[in-house]
This record gives structure tokens, sequence and C-alpha cells, in this order.
């Protein structure tokens, strides 16, 4: 990290179903004294959709660099825009003969392989570390919380930054801000269906359905996640799942940013927390 | 029911490996670590990677290519973190679903799922906005789902109608969302579609 800036990428839902993410990334950095550059003219990871590894290579070579102009590393909130950024960055550092086929497509693709793209719980934990964090917290987060870490966090190896089977950074952050993880290990990492969301919504639902009612059941006040399609599911669809699957969850999800953000003493509405679907005011009314 | 070994294409596995992603297809050695931890097994029972990739191996080209199967994967990546020769099948499986496509194309297949439509569409506002923009998608995708523009809207409106008015109210979508988010510089994303296609 160069000293105290890093190139943002919020990612395309920044603008509508993750807003709350964006805003409260934004937020948190802000406290903590970090400034975030976004990455000017930023385009598209790709997503799930961008299934040919060289399509996803050049959209990604695009944005790396133009953050590598400013000499910066680049940071993500989203898990999926992370395992993007990433595994071009890597693909594109090891091979010349793949970087030089990037500039035949385009002078804009020019990345010489001189950054790193980041997801924001790795920033957290360690690149600022939790002595730093322990130091800027100001108020307890006295909830009980179910860990979600999804897909793309300890998977694939080549990206991963956290354990693949039981990932620990969030349980970390969750438990310095005096909040308590609930039983949710064999749920933490298991997908929430969202890639099928289109396609096949019977599945996508039952798989949300599964996360959902693990974290009742283990008698979570909410569920705590990084990824915006994650959120998405979760969040924004757990109505749908209910009247779909004629159940009632009323679970509340919120991002771990937006958690980090209400220990930093940063005002919830700033950090979006009205926009959850389902309420989350019994959260917010657990800070002291 | 015995293979009818006749009818094998022995290339097939050539034809996987030439496609990016699908470069270590050979190295399994049919442990079925994959299919063990693989969450679609739990909702979809016929679901079973190691099963695609043996097909494959042997050159059962076309009964892996028509396998509906296929367009069920999460892209979640369990399978690759775990298997022990580092095939990295969730790109293998997409590697085989591209060129299923492609056999689409020349009208040489019929795919059921609505998928390769769903992940055209998607791309399409990329190729032309540089980013996504949610409702040029869904009114992409939808007709084509449903194959007429009326059904099409009427699917999304049932679909749709409580989430729309959901996020609205929470002021995550606003008048903002009805339009495009477009780069300033989308000939470079333009380019990179035209030399790579999707
Ligand atoms: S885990 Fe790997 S080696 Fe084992 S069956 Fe699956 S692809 Fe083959
Ligand atoms: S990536 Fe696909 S095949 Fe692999 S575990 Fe996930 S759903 Fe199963």
């Amino acid at each position: 990290m160069n000293g105290k800036k890093l190139a943002y990428y919020p990612g395309c839902p920044s603008a509508g179903t993750a807003v709350d993410q964006d805003m409260s990334t934004r937020a948190v950095f802000e406290k903590l004294g970090i400034e975030l550059a976004e990455v000017e003219d930023w385009n598209c990871c790709g997503a799930a959709e961008a299934e040919n590894p060289i399509l996803v290579y050049a959209l990604n070579a695009r944005n790396l660099a133009i953050a590598e102009k400013e000499g910066l590393d680049i940071v993500t909130p989203c898990s999926i825009c992370y395992y993007n950024l990433e595994r071009s960055n890597i693909a594109l550092k090891n091979d010349e003969s793949l970087r030089a086929k990037m500039r035949d497509i385009d002078g804009s693709l020019d990345y010489k392989g001189g950054i790193k793209a980041r997801h924001v719980l790795d920033v957290f934990v360690n690149e600022i570390g939790m002595e730093e964090l322990k130091r800027k917290i100001e108020k307890k987060v006295n909830v009980k919380v179910a860990p979600y870490y999804g897909c793309y966090l300890g998977r694939p190896p080549v990206t991963a930054f956290d354990d693949p089977d039981d990932p620990i950074l969030m349980d970390q952050l969750i438990e310095l801000i005096g909040g308590e993880c609930v039983d949710f290990s064999y749920m933490k990492t298991k997908c929430c269906g969202g890639p099928l969301m289109m396609t096949r919504a019977d599945i996508a639902f039952e798989m949300a359905k599964n996360v959902l009612e693990a974290a009742k059941r283990a008698g979570a006040d909410c569920i705590v996640l990084a990824c915006p399609l994650c959120g998405m599911m979760l969040d924004a669809k757990q109505p749908d799942i209910e009247k779909a699957l004629n159940i009632k969850i009323g679970m509340p999800v919120i991002y771990i940013t937006q958690l980090l953000g209400l220990a930093l003493g940063i005002d919830s509405k700033k950090l979006g927390l009205d926009k959850a679907a389902v309420d989350t005011k019994e959260i917010v009314g657990k800070v002291v | 029911m015995p293979i009818k070994t006749w009818e094998l294409d022995p290339n097939f596995r050539n034809e996987i490996m030439n496609e990016p992603g699908g470069e270590h297809l050979a190295a399994c050695f049919q442990c079925s670590t994959c299919t063990l931890g693989c969450p679609i097994t739990e909702i979809v029972s016929s679901y079973n990677p190691r099963k695609i990739i043996q097909m494959s191996l042997l050159g059962m080209r076309e009964e892996v290519l028509s396998n509906p199967d296929l367009w069920v994967c999460l892209i979640c990546q369990t399978c690759t973190a775990r298997c022990p020769q580092d095939v990295v099948v969730s790109d293998v499986l997409s590697a085989i679903r591209r060129i299923a496509e492609k056999e689409e194309e020349a009208g040489k297949l019929k795919i059921e799922s609505p998928r390769p439509l769903f992940d055209k569409a998607f791309l399409h506002q990329l190729e032309k906005y540089g980013r996504l923009y949610d409702i040029g998608l869904a009114k992409e995708y939808y007709p084509k789902k449903e194959g007429s523009f009326i059904k099409g809207m009427r699917a999304m409106m049932k679909d749709y109608k409580d989430f729309g008015m959901r996020m609205f109210k929470k002021r995550k979508m606003g008048p903002k969302a009805m339009f495009p988010e477009k780069i300033k510089r989308t000939d470079e994303v333009k380019k990179i579609f035209e030399k790579i296609g999707d």
C-alpha cells in the first residue's frame, strides 16, 4: 500500500442494489484516514457472466492500467470484482505474451503488472491491522453475528486471502468490535445461489433460504457479509424468497463495512443502514 | 447403457483443452472430490462434475454438450479449491459451455437453458456502456427468454414488481437508475469485444 491512498473500484452494484456497501466503504476509509481515489472511468469487471478468461483479463487490464498510472493499488468491496481483478492481475503479471496480446487489442490495456488488487476485508485486517483498528474503535456493537463469507474470499486458491474451509478474518473483526460470532462454520463459505438468480431462480432461492435459515437457527441477530451479490440475494430478495417459499425469516443482513463503521462511531445513515430491505434498527440499537 | 466406442470423438478432449480455462482437463484422476463438495448436488441430484469430466475425456462429445446440468454450475469454485490435481474444474465446465454455445450458433445443438441468453444480454450492456445497465439487461433478456416482447415484459413485471418498489422505497434505485451509467471511453471497451468476442 502506497502511503495513505488507494485506488477505489466500486463495481457496478454500487450504483444501485449495493449503494449502501459503497457508502459505508467510503465512510470507513475516510474515518480511518485513508484516501480512496476512484479509478477514473472504470469499466465493469465482467462479473460471473464473462466466462472466457481472456475476455475477463482484457476487461480488467484496462482498470488495472488506469490505477497503475497513478501508482496505486486497487481496493474493492465486491468479492466478485476482487476475484476478477486479482486473477487478471496475476495472469498478466506472470505472462509477457498475454500482456502483449492485451496491448494488441488496445493501447488502453497496456498493464505492466506493477500493482495489486485487494478486497476491503484483506486491507482492514492485513494492511491496516487489528492493533490500529482497535485504537480507532469508539463504540461496542453488541450483536450476535452469523459471519457469511460466500465464495471468493477463500477460493479459488490463486486469489484467496483467507482459509478456504474455515475463514476467520470477518470473525476477528466482529470480535474486535465487541460482537459475538454464532456457530456458522458449515455455512460460512457456501454459495448464496446468486449466479443462478436470473436463469434458475428456484435453485437460487433454495440456496439463499438455506443460508438465512441456518443463521436464524444459530441464534444470530444478523448476517454480516462482504459481497453485493450475496447482499442482493439475502437482503434485497429476502421478502421475495419468503413469499415464494411461503416461509417467514426476517433476518437483517449488513455489510462488514457497515458493521465496522458503526464501531468507528459513524452515523448509521451515512453507512446506508436505512436502505436495507430487512429492517436494521435493532442492530443499530445495539451500538453502545 | 454401454458406451458405443465407435461414436466417441477422441479429439473432444483437445477441443476443450484448447479453450482458455480448459487446459488442465487431462490431469483429472477421477477421485470425485469435486462432486462430493459441490453444493448443487444437494439440489439437482443428477449433477456430477466428475462424470462430465470423465465423459469429456472419453470423447462423449454429444452427450456432454447436450447435458442440461452444464448450465446450473454456480462458479462457486468449491471444486477448484479442493481438486487434488489442480484441475480448475469450474473453468473446465465454462470452457465446455462455450463449445456448446458455438455448436448452437452453428445450428447443431439446441440449448434449453436461458443462461447463454442472459450472459450475452449482460455482456451487451458492457459493450455498449462499459458498465452494467440493469434495465437494459432485463429489456434484452426477458423477451428473448420468453420468446416474445409481450410475454417477456409480463415475466419481467412478475419477477420485478415487488423488488423494484422495494428498491425504490429504500432509495436504492431512483430516477437515475432508469438510465445507463455510461463510461467516457466506451470505444476502448468496444475494441475488447470486437477482438475477443463474447
Ligand atoms: S476433484 Fe479433480 S481429480 Fe478429482 S474428479 Fe474432480 S477434477 Fe478430477
Ligand atoms: S463451481 Fe460449479 S461444479 Fe464447482 S462446486 Fe461450484 S457449483 Fe459445483
